[in-house]
């Protein structure tokens, strides 16, 4: 009845994650509000650490990231690697984590993508001319502020397909 | 599962993304790789395209009547003009070509471009790069310049087998060398991460260079084809206290609008190889440098 036993839902929300993650604005806005997108791949990921930790690991996150790392051209291994680790502390702390409140957990959220999204900019600097700018505390705001909403939406979906 | 056994797988794949980033960062060899997952990637790119795709073909399907007979009449018009702009351009090329001869130099390289469509903006705020709808298949490769209707759009970074990735002439990790179309200076016109604006590197204050210069290719370097307008000059500012003047440009190509864009292939019609024609070029200008970091 449920083949995989649903583990093509995670696998179509990654990809869903992943459209999200490239879908631009319009040309016509201006762009600075790229840097408003939350990190939906990180958040993605976390959730299914966190409910599922058997069945998402640490491989699994790490080659979300190669795709990632070619979706956003960044270095090879640089997403693979955060998410790897991110998944890791997910695992770690899993049960205390689904016991804490949805502003609990949002607060999570913030101090990971800020991680994730520090260390993006780091290699970028390195491999790149890139600087450092304060910008890159508004990926880890959205994506705080938007938690609730993909948890939600992630538990219903998990709900429907029963995915175990 | 056990703590310390996932720490060590941990650790193991922060070594291995370590030795991938080191080796991706200073060379070029894991560039199959990366053509390998773009191919893969890529229909997310034409997934996350549709609304736009969609909302033109729908204007497209029920634009009215009068719109497209306007436009189609104002098409028309446009191509009588440039048919007759073109006229007068193939008897300029012969004879510029018959004047290189008399002065013993090489003619220019032809060229033919592939026009490409944009499918997929790389979404990193600071990076200015595209992802285009021809790949190797198409005959693309690494380090072709990309250009639109009004000058000089990019260069091809990446190539999968139906996609490649496109860096525009404005991200901060691009450089066009350039000259000045009016008394052919040559600098190097480097991108600053905004869509309106390049730097010209090097300008020594004592420089004649003023508001509205353009700037042409300069074809040193051998990437980009020589004398495709690449951006007016917008400020020139002299400060004696800097050894430099501070020299800023607007690009010409629709860097955030251009939905079509143009491969350019270099041919060579008439006679002598790519390589020794830019050799001589190079050879001719003393100074030549390689502004391009790919």
């Amino acid at each position: 009845m449920n083949p995989f036993n649903g583990g093509w839902v995670i696998i179509a929300t990654l990809i869903v994650a992943m459209v999200l993650a490239v879908f631009h604005l319009p040309e016509t806005l201006p762009q600075w509000l790229g840097w408003l997108r939350p990190s939906w791949i990180v958040l993605v990921v976390f959730y299914w650490v966190m409910a599922l930790p058997q069945r998402f690991g640490m491989i699994s996150a790490w080659v979300t990231g190669l795709l990632v790392d070619v979706l956003h051209a960044d270095p090879l291994g640089v997403n693979g690697f955060c998410l790897a680790a991110l998944t890791f502390v997910t695992w770690s702390f899993y049960e205390r984590l689904r016991m804490y409140s949805i502003a609990q957990q949002a607060g999570v959220v913030l101090l990971m993508v800020l991680g994730v999204e520090l260390i993006r900019m780091t290699v970028q600097a390195v491999a790149r001319d890139g600087g450092f700018t304060w910008a890159v505390v508004l990926p880890a705001l959205t994506s705080t502020l938007i938690w609730p909403l993909v948890a939600a939406a992630l538990a219903s979906v998990r709900r429907h397909v029963q995915v175990e | 599962m056990r703590e310390s056994g996932a720490g060590y797988l941990l650790l193991a794949l922060g070594i291995t993304s370590a030795l991938l980033l080191t080796v991706d960062i200073n060379s070029r060899l894991l560039d199959p790789v990366r053509s390998t997952l773009s191919s893969v990637v890529s229909p997310i790119y034409v997934v996350a395209e549709t609304p736009y795709s969609l909302s033109r073909g729908l204007g497209q399907t029920f634009a009215a009547r009068e719109t497209l007979q306007a436009e189609n009449e104002q098409l028309r018009r446009r191509v009588l003009e440039l048919s007759q702009v073109s006229a007068q351009f193939v008897t300029m090329r012969d004879e510029n070509a018959r004047l290189r001869e008399l002065l013993g130099s090489r003619r220019r390289l032809g060229s033919e471009v592939l026009v490409a469509e944009l499918i997929g903006v790389i979404p990193t705020p600071n990076t200015l790069q595209v992802e285009i709808d021809k790949g190797s298949q198409d005959g693309a490769y690494v380090g072709q310049a990309v250009i639109d209707a009004e000058g000089i759009f990019g260069q091809v970074v990446e190539v999968g087998a139906y996609t490649s990735r496109v860096m525009l002439i404005a991200d901060v990790a691009h450089a066009v060398p350039v000259e000045v179309n009016r008394n052919q200076f040559r600098s190097i016109a480097a991108g600053t991460g905004a869509f309106d604006a390049l730097e010209l590197e090097y300008v020594p204050i004592t420089t004649d260079i003023v508001t509205g210069d353009v700037l042409v290719s300069s074809g040193l370097g051998g990437r980009f084809p020589r004398g495709y307008p690449v951006a007016v000059v917008t400020s020139v500012r002299v400060d004696p206290t800097l050894p430099y003047a501070q020299v800023r440009a607007k690009p010409l190509a629709a860097l955030d609008r251009s939905r079509h864009v143009l491969l350019v292939f270099e041919i060579d019609d008439v006679s002598g190889d790519v390589e020794e024609t830019q050799a001589e070029d190079a050879a001719a200008d003393d100074s030549a440098s390689t502004g391009e970091t790919p």
